[in-house]
This record gives structure tokens, sequence and C-alpha cells, in this order.
């Protein structure tokens, strides 16, 4: 019985402090990773791999030194290599004077200075350093016994190139997106914001997969204390492998048990600059094109690009259609329950009559009416996602003209309810964020029970609940709520509901504490 | 120690002030001062002014501390711990007789055939998620909707318009000024409850001289914004109903629901009020649910979450055992005029002389 709670506790609670998911096993080599470096110990360790490629070359200086260079194939750019390192060292230098004067006690210095012309080189010393460079698409070339060694940096693999994101699709604006190499990724945002007080800093994560993510953010726009927020929280993180952000989102969002994303993403540079301008943290690995971006508020997830490319005008009604979208993706189906259950009064004598005689012949109650259909629009959806696109649109046509107009000829529901679920499930769509669209999903149905038993008042009931729960949350201390609840009025006029003119934003959004709160002015810090 | 910030002290007080004062005010103050009972409302509640700024003068002297526990400091450990014990009893006892208010209005006005125990559940279990997370929060749910119960009100009083009788409020003072302090004296307990809560509000106060002055200004504005939506919202149920109906009908705003219209096409939206009102009352219960955690946690040094159950049943137990109706108004008027409203107006005047006094005189 205590095994099984003991069980139950680790599957449900998040242990605070640092955490350790699937810790890697031991290998016989992890003590000499530590040790000083030795060019034959890491051929060791590295050679049974068939993608490990090492060439052993020598070197005519005072006296004859055997050289060994280390790469993955596939990983790093040969090109580079025949012509920064294999060919200067074996061919151009001959006889060069320079050559005359190396030893073994000097060749690690001399070779960086003075013999090769890559821009990327580092001298290193230790074995853990030498591998992880091999592994992480470097070359590292080995001098005979010396305890130095030469990373050269010549990565280079396929990669998908920088393309149109396929979730944050807009009409006016740049169509560049992430891709899945972190320094791609990197330049991206290098290219919108030309300071240097961008900051980019690398970490790694995952005792297998080492994988490289940066922290980017603006310094004194930024708060620090969410800065070193994000960092202490990242540092918490102990896993044997790291795949992708997911893995990291749930790791450092506030409250694990929130249906309401508190971290949000992006695959575009424009939208992770303009959120570094508001003082915002984003975190980018390596692998993946999404770029996760903290803290975050409610709002901002109902918010698009889009809305600072578009005049003032069009982007408030914009906004408008997408918060009305988003009260009736949530609510249309549980007041369609409580008002055809409880409270007929308010509708309209025509309407009346027109619904009922709608229901007629339909055996279920409104409630359950409600949840098969929305039941059949969830397996609908999730099965039309994963779908090749072709048969996806056999699916829509399956499901909304099939089962949805044989179901009403069937009797089992009424045309106002498939009406209902179908705006339903439009209204969800026009929310712009895919994990704001799942949490409104996930409301949705206690929401419907809750109108089927109490009405209006068992509606009323669940929407303070999720107020309240929402007034619960944080995203690295700033409330989630925010600007509405602490109010902060002038960011609520000036960009949540509506989006004033771009001449009128002279702040920046007061979600955070930032320094520097007047745009286009020197900060005070 | 959580703390709230001045904007939030000036919304969090206008929402415990008004509560759900606009379903009963109208009815009272109607009786005591005829048609013109409308013009009682802002002058009665006024009175949180001053009384409002002592709590703050004493929050001055005693920071981080509420009035209760300055009362054990000025007035000695057993004077302190009654007047402590007084405090618990009263404001949970009204608490939970709000809660009844809570199931008696849904019951009467929409949903007649739901157990009235479905009522007080939904509501304790909003108040108990409230409390449980705390000051910080309640303050900030008050910030968001405060707004939407404004919003209903003005919206339920512009769509009642058509429903006027433009005569109905005159002769204005026909019989004529003494009847108005009779209805002050109807308003001014509700003045004194929300006092009651600012003396146990005092702790989470911010103390900068800066933030004082801003506390002194949201107070007056919370006394004026209340005054005037309630003025307002009595005003239009005269001239609806006129007096001798408005008298009549306990919660007045509820029929005023029931009476709207839009383009003679959608009525009976009282419903969607209903949604509205709830929050308010929620609201009003919290505020005395905190009230008596923090007299528990003063006198007896009882906090947690079982002390939070254990009063969620007792109010869960008054409403249940109460009767409802007129006897249930009857005994809020009574719990409000004999004993909220002398139990503030004595205490914190004593208080404050007891301070002024120990002050001029150097005593600790």
């Amino acid at each position: 019985m205590r095994s099984w709670l003991k069980m139950i506790k680790e599957l449900t609670l998040r242990p605070k402090g640092e955490r350790q998911i699937r810790k890697s096993p031991s290998y016989s080599f992890d003590e000499d990773l530590n040790k000083p470096l030795s060019g034959t110990k890491v051929k060791e360790i590295l050679s049974i791999n068939s993608d490990v490629v090492f060439r052993e070359f020598f070197l005519q200086g005072k006296e004859r030194i055997p050289c060994l260079l280390a790469a993955v194939d596939g990983m790093v750019d040969k090109n580079q290599l025949d012509q920064f390192i294999l060919k200067p060292l074996m061919v151009d230098l001959a006889g060069n004077p320079e050559m005359a004067q190396l030893t073994l006690a000097n060749i690690v210095d001399k070779t960086l200075q003075s013999l090769l012309p890559g821009l990327e080189f580092k001298k290193i010393s230790k074995m853990g350093e030498a591998i992880d460079a091999i592994l992480s698409g470097d070359a590292v070339i080995f001098f005979s016994d010396s305890r130095e060694a030469l990373v050269f940096g010549a990565r280079g693999w396929a990669n998908r190139g920088v393309a149109e994101p396929i979730t944050e699709s807009i009409v006016k604006g740049p169509r560049e997106g992430f891709s899945e190499t972190l320094r791609i990724n990197t330049s991206l945002i290098r290219r919108k914001i030309k300071h240097p007080s961008l900051r980019i800093i690398s970490l790694k994560l995952g005792d297998l997969t080492k994988t490289d993510l940066v922290v980017t953010y603006i310094e004194k726009v930024a708060s620090p204390d969410i800065v070193s927020e994000v960092f202490r929280r990242l540092g918490t993180i102990k896993m044997d492998g790291m795949l992708g952000n997911g893995y990291i989102e749930e790791m450092i969002e506030d409250n694990p048990y929130s249906p309401f994303p508190q971290v949000s993403f992006t695959e575009r540079p424009d939208v992770l600059a303009g959120k570094l301008l508001e003082g915002k943290v984003g975190i980018i690995v390596d692998g993946t094109p999404i770029v996760l971006v903290v803290p975050a508020v409610l709002t901002q997830f109902l918010n698009v690009n889009e809305d600072y490319y578009q005049r003032a005008m069009v982007a408030i009604l914009s906004r408008f259609v997408r918060y009305l979208g988003a009260f009736v993706a949530m609510l249309a189906p549980s007041i369609y329950i409580a008002v055809t259950t409880f409270h007929q009064e308010i509708i309209p004598t025509d309407l009346l009559m027109s619904i009922s005689a709608g229901r007629q012949g339909v055996p279920f109650p409104a409630l359950l009416e409600a949840l098969t259909m929305l039941a059949a629009l969830e397996i609908l959806q999730e099965a039309g996602l994963r779908l090749p696109k072709p048969i996806g649109s056999t699916i829509g046509i399956v499901g909304a003209l099939v089962i949805g107009d044989a179901a009403v000829k069937a009797s089992l529901v009424s045309p106002l309810m498939v009406i209902i679920i179908s705006l339903t499930a439009i209204a969800s769509y026009a929310i712009p964020t895919y994990d704001l669209s799942l949490a409104v999903r996930l409301i949705r149905i206690p929401l419907m029970i809750l109108a089927g038993v109490l009405g209006f008042f068992g509606v009323s009931v669940g929407l303070y609940v999720i107020i309240i729960h929402l007034l619960t949350l944080r995203s690295f201390g700033v409330p989630y709520l925010s600007p509405i609840a602490p109010l902060r009025i002038r960011t609520l006029l000036q960009d949540t509901f509506v989006r004033a003119p771009w001449w009128a934003l002279k702040r920046r959004p007061q979600l955070i504490d930032v320094k520097e709160p007047q745009s286009g002015r020197k900060g005070k810090g | 120690m959580e703390k709230i910030s001045t904007h939030q002290f000036m919304t969090l007080g206008a929402a415990v002030l008004m509560g759900g004062t606009f379903l009963l005010l109208a009815s009272g103050v109607t009786e005591a001062s005829g048609r013109d009972g409308w013009m009682t409302v802002l002058p009665g509640f006024t009175l949180a002014i001053p009384y409002g700024l002592v709590v703050l003068s004493l929050l001055v002297q005693y920071p981080h501390k509420n009035l209760l526990q300055i009362s054990e400091i000025l007035l000695g450990k057993w004077l302190g711990k009654s007047i402590g014990l007084i405090y618990i009893l009263i404001t949970g006892y009204y608490g939970g007789l709000v809660l009844a208010v809570l199931g008696d209005i849904y019951e009467r006005s929409i949903m007649p055939l739901t157990p009235l125990w479905l009522f007080y559940l939904g509501g304790l279990l909003l108040v108990l998620y409230l409390v449980g997370s705390g000051i910080e929060v309640f303050a900030r749910f008050s910030e968001a909707v405060f707004p939407v119960i404004v919003i209903g009100l003005v919206l339920n009083v512009l769509l009642a318009i058509p429903r006027m009788e433009q005569g109905e409020l005159l002769p204005i003072l026909a019989d004529g000024i003494k009847p108005l302090f009779f209805g002050v004296l109807k308003v001014m307990p509700f003045a004194m409850e929300y006092i009651l809560f600012l003396a146990g509000l005092a702790t989470f106060l911010p103390t900068g001289k800066n933030e004082l002055g801003q506390l002194r200004t949201g107070l007056w504005r919370a006394a004026f914004m209340v005054g005037i939506l309630d003025m307002v919202v009595v005003i239009i149920q005269i001239l609806v109903f006129g007096p001798v109906e408005t008298i009549r009908l306990a919660n007045g705003i509820l029929e005023l629901g029931k009476l709207v219209e839009i383009s003679r096409t959608v009525s009976g939206i009282e419903s969607l009020f209903m949604g509205v009102w709830l929050g308010a009352l929620v609201i009003k219960i919290s505020a005395f649910f905190f009230m008596v955690t923090w007299g528990m946690e003063s006198v007896f040094n009882l906090k947690g979450l079982k002390w939070n159950y254990l009063v969620a049943a007792v109010f869960m137990g008054i409403a249940l055992g109460f009767t409802r109706g007129p006897y249930m108004l009857r005994e809020l008027a009574f719990v409000e005029d004999y004993l909220m409203f002398p139990v503030a107006l004595i205490w914190i005047p004593i208080l404050w002389g007891v301070s002024c006094w120990k002050k001029g005189t150097g005593v600790q």
C-alpha cells in the first residue's frame, strides 16, 4: 500500500529543487572524461562507432610529430577540413620557415597563432571537452602525446533551411521561420536586433543527448529577476535525454496541472524579436524550430504578430473577433444546454417553437446530445490532425456531411445542436494559439456538465472557478491575468484587447518589471 | 507576508462595500425616507470615509497589525481578546446569512426547483477557493469582477429606462428632512461592515508615506463610487416601481432584471444578471470569511485549512438553518443595525482615542 502511495505521489507531485529525470547509466570511460587529454584514449573510446572518422598524419617540424584529426562523418563540413586543416598543414606549409621551429611543446600555440587560417579555433585540455566537441560536429586535432588539442568549428550537416512556418502563417509580414539548427536560429534573431545588449547565452541539457540550447534576452529591457529565474529553473533540470522544448516547458512552468499554457512559443524570428523587445526571455533549443518565450500572460495568447503589421483599426477588429471566438468556443454549448434545459424564458417564443420542433423525436437530453456531438468532433479533429493532407480533407467531408446529416435525419441529434457544435468548432479555430485552443477544449466539457446540472448557476460557478484559477496562476512571477488583474490601465488600453496605433505605443507593456519603460528613450539603469 | 496594491485596496474596498447592497438597499431606505430615500444613500456611505481614515491612521502607528492585535496592545489582553471574540461571532453569523441570501435569490428568481444546498455548496466552493488562494488573489478577483458588476448594474438600469414613470420621484422632500435621517441610519451599517473588514485587512496594506496618501484617496473614491452607484439603483427602482412597491419588493433589482426587454424580442435575461450578482455576493461572503479567519488567527492563533473548513461548515449550517424570505432579511437587518453598526461605531473611536492618549502621555 505504501509503495502504491509512493508511486502515486511520484507521478502526481512535481519535486521541488533539482529534478532528476531518468538518470543515465555509468560507463567505463566516465572517469577518463575528466582526465588530461590523450588522443589515443579518445580514439579508443570512439573508434567503435562507424560514423566517427580519424585521419592520422605527420607534421615535419624540428621533430616529426604524429597528429590525429577526429570528426563525425555527416556532421562536419569535409570541404572545410580539407581546405583549412589538412591542405595547409600537409601541403601548403611544407618548407615554411615557421614549420622548422615546431616542437611538441609549442605546436598547439604555433598552429593556433600562425599556421591555420580558420575562424573558429579553440584550445582544449580535457578528454570530456574533446569528446563533446567531436560528437557535436566539430573537428579536433590531437598532436602526439600533447595534453592540449585544437577544436575547429566546422559543423556542417544537412538542414531544412529557413522556410515559412506552418503553425503561424500570416498575410502581411515576413515569411521566414526558425529551423532545427540552433546557429541558424540565433543568426535570425541577431539579424533582427543588431545591438550589443542582445544576450545569447549557451547551455547544455541532457546527460546523454547533450542538447545545446540558448537563453536570449535584451539586457536592461528584460527584468534581471526573470532572467535569473530562467537560469535557475533550467539549472534544476537533470535528465538523460532532452529531445525538444516540450520537455523544458513542463519542467519550468509554474503550475503543471493547469490546462492553461504558461509558456508561449513561436516559430517566427520577428515574433521572438518583438517579445524580447517587450522584456521577455527566449529559450531556443537545438533540433526544434519552436522557441519558448517566458513569461507568458493569458491575453498574449489571443494576440498575433500580424496585429502589428496591420493598421490599428484592422488589428482591433481582428482582436475583437478572436476574443469573441474564444468566448463562443468555450461557452456556446454550455449556454445552449443551460437555456434549453433550465432557462427557456430567455428564448424568444418563435425561436423556442423552432427549437422544440427540431428536438422532437430526439431521445436524449440536451447535455447528452451535446456531449456526444462534442466527442464526435474531438475524434474527427484528432483523426484529421495525424492524417496526410489529402485524406484529412476526406475526414472533414465524412464527419461534417455524412455523420452530421445522418445523425439529424436519424433523430439522434437536433439540427440546432449540429449548428452549435459547428459554431463551437469554427470559433475554436479563431483562437490563434494552439495551446490555448487545447485549454479551451479541456474546460468546455466541465462547463457543459455544470450547465446540464445547474443551468446558468452552474455555468457562473464554473466561470468563477476558472477566473480564480487564472488569478492564482503566475508565469515566472508575473500574474497570468496581468494587465487585467493586477490592473495596468495603460497596457490594457495600449496593447491588450485593442492595439493602439504605433505612434501611441510609447511605453513598453508593463506586464513585467522592466528597467527601461520608455521605448525609444535611454533607460535609467 | 502578502501585500495588496493601493489600486487593489480601492477596488477591493469598493467591491466589499458594495457586496449585495444593491439587492437590499432600495427597500430599506424607501421604507425609512419614502420617495426621497435615494438621497440618503450617498451620505450614508460617506460615513466609511472618516472611520476608514481612523483605521489608516492607526495603521501608521502600528504597521503590519490589524485592529484586533492593536486592541490587545491598547486595551489589554483580555479586553482585546473579548473584542476579537465578538468580532468573530458577528462576522461569522453575518457571513452565513449572506450565504443564505445567495441561495434565496437564486431559488426565488430563476431556479425554484433546485435544492437550496446546491447553491450554498456552489457559493462556498468559490469562497473556499478564494480564501485558500490568499488575500492577493482575492484582491485581484475583485479587481477583475468589480468592473463587471458595475457594467451589469449600469446595463440593468439603462435597459429599465423605458419602464420609468417620470413623476414617481416628485414631490421632493414632501415630508421634510427628518425622514432622511432615518434613511441614512439604514445605510450606515453597510459602511460599517466595510470598516470591520478594513480592521482586519490593515495587516496587508502598504505603509509607505506615498502609499498611505493613495490609500486615503482610494478610500473616498470607493465610498463615493459605491454611494453613487447604489443611489442610481435606488432612484431607478423608485422610478420604475414607485415607492410603495419598492418597499414591498425585498430584492427590487431582481424584479428589474425580469422587466428588461430588448427590442421586444429578448426578455427574461435576469438569469444572465444573476451570474454577475453571484460574483458580488461571493466577494461579500469571502470578505466575512476572511474576517472570521483573521479573528481566529489573532485571538486564538488558529489558522490553516482545517479551520477554514470549520468556518465553511458554520456558514453552511447558518445558511441551511435559517428561515428564508422576509424573516431572513429581518435577521440580516438586525445584525447590521444592532450588532455590526454599534460595535464598529464604538470600537474604532475608542481605539483611536486610547492610541492618541497613550501617544500624548508617552505610555507604551
